[in-house]
């Protein structure tokens, strides 16, 4: 028995171990190619009060995506500027996208994660590729993972394979593909839109090389974007032409609708935004109208329903909780199939499955009216009877 | 407003301004100064700010001036730059035109003090235009820039005599204690505007004259003009003016030039599309008188109005003169002119108030040929390049021509011609502070001052060629003219650096007449050459004397009025009395090479050394 081979014991180990290792791999793999969650960052990288438009841009993002279902701990929102309260704005505290000032952009539940100065190259890669110091906090933080859509918008100056932060600092296309890359590598997102709305757009994702990356520019290389009108009361211009028609596509659809990618590549008229709308979808690998626009840009929940917390996934879900159509804003949870919930009887007994809680429960119980000293005494005496025996029998 | 402001007088102007200041929210405050008459002294050419050398020791009380100023903080704003408004007025004299600019420039004021976007704060200067509005701006803002600290006993003005005059003001006009005189700053000048109504019979519609020109010839930054203009035309329907020549609207040779042009240009046009230079008749007439005027007033050096005395402090300003279509009497006429100016005025403020820094993207250097039409500096320097160019070879041409004659002395033959020009040169320098000796002599009438000082120039110039004649300096015409030659050049490529205006038109007159010049006597081939050459250069000689240039001038642009040789002084006098480096010029460079030319005009001999 002594003599078996040592060898031959690993082999069985190894095996063993495989054994249940594999279906493990084949969980986590159906896991991973599901689509869990949406995300979208938006950066304006421009300050000044003559870059007004800038900032409509993404506070236009920014209300429409929110609008289609994403909600704010899944939208980083980065504004290098404040116009709102500029002092130089006829209407303080109001963010205008159109010259009939119907629309306020900046309404009450604006969030800006980065503002201000924090719009540096440095915050956006770190944002990206998840490197941060240890301070900072999670709303500021990208905490995609291997089964996010992440929407990327970046608007404000740019040119020739460059975006301009700040009038003092660019970001380079390749830094930008190094930064997907990275993400790529760490599973930090299962499919990436980038949309860019500056000069010369097209030429800043020339450098991607990651799968699962598609990516439109307002222009291509050589050609301006231009401003789409001037509001003659606040003084500047407040849109610029691509974000305006991406808009205009976008305001007809509400959060379950399905048009396609391809049907919003294709509303672009390079006559009405006076350059090419370039986009790139060789790294991409599901075919466009197959894609619909809320997979990026809105944000579908499933949610599944368990019965109770931290039991993870041994328990198979009992109900699934579908979305019902409500009307107007109502998305209330309507739950069926669950007639067991209605009881309350059933709710109290399903909470002492801990046994955790049976036992504190009990002592709770015991131990109500009893004078805690008089324990206290008597569980001392007992201990240090223990103590003198134990110590008696080891001499 | 305007009916109580006929009432009062002098100080209770500045009281009331005061009191609606206080009652819009803005602060508040009198700029109390003495103004001092500006004499000549050789030393204020080369220095901007001058030190009080004269003031006396107690200021008569009667002879200040009293300016109300009001200051709008923006209340968001950070307080770093300011927008100034000046509104002149003349206080003993008041006119119903004064009354209605304080009221265009008090209904502004309040329209800014509760509007939302103001990021600059705003100066209201009330100036009291008694005795000149440049010297009261230009006293503010010597006041405004250079802080005053509590040993300098020159800048305080008593305050004991104002107290005494308050015995008999109105009642209802409190009187103030010493805060109301303390002075306030806002912050660095982005931008100013200075506002006048003036009533001119004879208009159709509403119009705006703008003034831009400031001293020595600068101009602000084409921008601000540009804003006006446009704002004017395309939003208020006023029709905007720039000063021009009447001359040159009238005269038919520049309408046949005018016309010609047109027929060539468009045949050109026809020929190729592409070239764009095409011009009618009519362009071509305006833009001429607008062009002479705007070099003109840029050559004399003297600023156009108050607003060049921001321009020393590098600030952008303009004069915007409002002239309404009838009299202001009417009261429908009235309101429309207010609002029509008004909303010009805040859209020029607004404009500048959205900006984040002063005007910098246009040009600094230019001539106006239109309201919307300009001359940038790039263009403008060719055809003085192109008029100083020969010089230098010329010079050269005629030095080598002299020295190539086997002459024993070698070649600093030169330096007798030096030596000639130098001596004349400072011959013209103590001509040129001569007025300073003169005008402490009590002699009355400037005629008398303008013969006094032709007839001491002439002395020393009597004197100087006397000195030349007995060192027995004889150094042959061609070596005179190359040397004066050089002396021109170099003095003409210096004044185009201080005012370029200046010696573009100095080099119209002096570069020909240079250039040209041979002695009378100088033996020529043909009778018909010769006196070719005598009448040209006895033309170009009289009309590049500057007495000569004036007299001309005067008879065909100006009145016709009788020309007195007083005139001549009254002229100097403007010239020097503004610090303006056109008298430098004149004196300096363009009166040394006429006596120059003069002198070799008149050659005496012609040796062996000559050359035909």
């Amino acid at each position: 028995m002594a003599t078996r081979d040592p060898s031959m014991i690993c082999c069985f180990r190894l095996l063993f171990l495989l054994l249940f290792s594999v279906p493990l791999i084949a969980s986590s793999s159906s896991w991973a190619s599901m689509h869990h969650n949406n995300w979208a960052v938006l950066v304006c990288t421009s300050r000044y009060w003559f870059n007004y438009r800038h900032m409509a841009n993404t506070l236009s993002l920014y209300r429409t995506v929110k609008r289609l279902g994403i909600p704010d701990e899944r939208i980083i929102l980065m504004l290098a500027d404040d116009m709102a309260c500029n002092m130089r704005n006829n209407y303080p505290a109001q963010v205008f996208n159109n010259e009939n000032h119907q629309l306020n952009l900046y309404g009450d539940n604006v969030e800006v994660d980065y503002r201000g100065y924090e719009v540096t190259v440095e915050n956006f890669m770190r944002v990206l590729t998840g490197r941060h110091d240890p301070a900072v906090p999670r709303s500021k933080r990208l905490l995609s993972d291997e089964g996010s859509h992440i929407l990327l918008y970046m608007t404000g100056h740019g040119g020739d394979e460059f975006l301009k932060f700040q009038d003092s600092e660019e970001l380079q296309s390749h830094d930008l593909a190094d930064a997907v890359k990275q993400m790529k590598e760490k599973n930090r997102f299962k499919e990436l839109l980038i949309m860019v709305d500056t000069c010369q757009a097209a030429t800043l994702f020339n450098q991607l090389q990651s799968p699962g990356v598609l990516a439109i520019g307002s222009s291509m290389k050589g050609e301006n974007s231009y401003s789409h009108h001037l509001d003659s009361d606040i003084g500047v211009s407040v849109v610029d032409r691509f974000t305006y028609y991406t808009l205009a596509f976008f305001e007809k659809l509400n959060m379950y609708s399905n048009a396609s990618l391809s049907s919003l590549f294709n509303s672009y008229n390079p006559r009405t935004l006076m350059s090419t709308a370039y986009y790139r979808m060789d790294l991409y690998q599901r075919p466009l109208p197959e894609v619909p626009v809320t997979s990026f840009f809105g944000s579908v929940m499933k949610t599944i329903h368990t019965d109770a917390a931290y039991m993870g996934l041994s328990i198979p879900p009992k109900t699934e909780a579908q979305f019902l159509p409500g009307d107007g804003g109502n998305h209330q949870l309507r739950i069926e199939n669950e007639p067991d919930l209605e009881k309350d009887g059933n709710k109290q007994t399903k909470e002492l499955h801990c046994i955790y809680h049976e036992w504190l429960n009990l002592l709770q119980e015991r131990f109500e009216n009893t004078d805690a000293e008089l324990l206290f005494r008597y569980g001392f005496g007992t201990m240090v009877f223990l103590l003198t025996i134990s110590t008696w029998l080891l001499a | 407003m305007f009916h109580n402001m006929f009432k009062l007088c002098n100080l209770e102007i500045a009281k009331l301004l005061r009191e609606y200041i206080v009652a819009v929210g803005a602060e508040s405050y009198y700029h109390k100064f003495v103004p001092r008459a500006n004499k000549f002294h050789p030393l204020h050419f080369f220095s901007s700010t001058t030190d009080n050398l004269d003031l006396p020791a107690n200021p008569s009380c009667g002879s200040f001036i009293l300016n109300a100023v009001g200051i709008i903080r923006a209340p968001r704003g950070d307080g770093k730059e300011t927008i100034v408004l000046v509104t002149p007025y003349n206080s003993q004299n008041t006119t119903y035109s004064d009354a209605v600019s304080l009221g265009i420039g008090f209904s502004i004021f309040s329209l800014l003090s509760h509007v939302t976007w103001l990021a600059k704060d705003i100066v209201w200067l009330a100036a009291d235009s008694r005795y000149g509005e440049y010297t009261t701006v230009d006293s503010w803002l010597k006041d405004y820039h250079g802080p005053a600290f509590p040993g300098e006993t020159s800048r305080i003005v008593d305050d004991a005599c104002f107290e005494e005059n308050n015995s008999d003001s109105l009642d209802h006009i409190k009187v103030e204690g010493h805060n109301s005189y303390v002075y306030k700053r806002a912050g660095t000048m982005a931008a100013a505007l200075v506002l006048k109504v003036v009533d001119k019979k004879e208009e159709e519609r509403d119009s705006l004259s703008i003034y831009a020109e400031a001293s020595n010839g600068q101009m602000p930054n084409l921008d601000l003009i540009n804003i006006a203009h446009y704002l004017a035309v395309h939003r208020q329907g006023l029709r905007v003016k720039i000063g021009s020549i009447i001359y040159f609207l009238k005269a038919s040779w520049v309408k046949l030039l005018g016309e010609m042009l047109q027929h060539i240009t468009t045949l050109a046009k026809r020929l190729n599309p592409k070239w764009k230079f095409d011009i009618t008749s009519a362009d071509y007439v305006e833009g001429t008188a607008t062009l002479a005027s705007s070099i003109y007033y840029q050559a004399l050096g003297v600023p156009t109005g108050s607003h060049g005395a921001f321009r020393n402090y590098q600030v952008d300003a303009v004069t915007l003169e409002f002239s309404p279509r009838s009299s202001l009497n009417n009261e429908n006429v009235r309101s429309a002119f207010l609002l029509k100016t008004g909303r010009l005025i805040e859209g020029v403020i607004r404009s500048v108030n959205n900006l984040l820094e002063k005007f910098h993207q246009s040009f600094f250097l230019y001539f106006l040929t239109a309201p919307h039409k300009y001359v940038s500096v790039g263009i403008y320097m060719i055809p003085f390049g192109i008029l100083i160019a020969p010089l230098p070879i010329v010079a050269a041409a005629l030095f080598s021509s002299n020295n190539g004659s086997s002459n024993k002395d070698g070649s600093w033959k030169w330096l007798q011609a030096a030596k000639v020009v130098f001596l004349i040169h400072l011959w013209a320098m103590i001509t040129s502070l001569l007025p300073y000796v003169l005008l402490q002599l009590p002699l009355g009438t400037p005629s008398s001052f303008a013969s006094a000082w032709a007839a001491v120039a002439i002395c020393f110039l009597l004197i100087t060629y006397l000195i030349l004649w007995s060192s027995s300096i004889d150094c042959g015409w061609e070596l005179l003219k190359s040397v004066m030659i050089v002396a021109a050049a170099i003095g003409l490529s210096l004044m185009s650096v201080i005012n370029f205006s200046t010696a573009q038109i100095g080099a119209m007159l002096i570069v020909p007449m240079c250039l040209l010049v041979k002695p009378a006597r100088k033996q020529t081939q043909g009778v018909f050459a010769k006196a070719l050459m005598l009448t040209s250069n006895l033309a170009l000689l009289v009309v590049a004397f500057p007495p000569a240039a004036l007299l001309i001038a005067k008879t065909l642009f100006g009145a016709s009025g009788n020309i007195d040789i007083g005139d001549f002084w009254e002229w100097a006098q403007i010239l020097w009395s503004w610090n303006s480096a056109t008298y430098m010029y004149l004196l300096w460079i363009h009166l040394p090479c006429w006596v120059l030319c003069l002198n070799i005009f008149l050659y005496p001999c012609i040796g062996s050394s000559s050359k035909a």
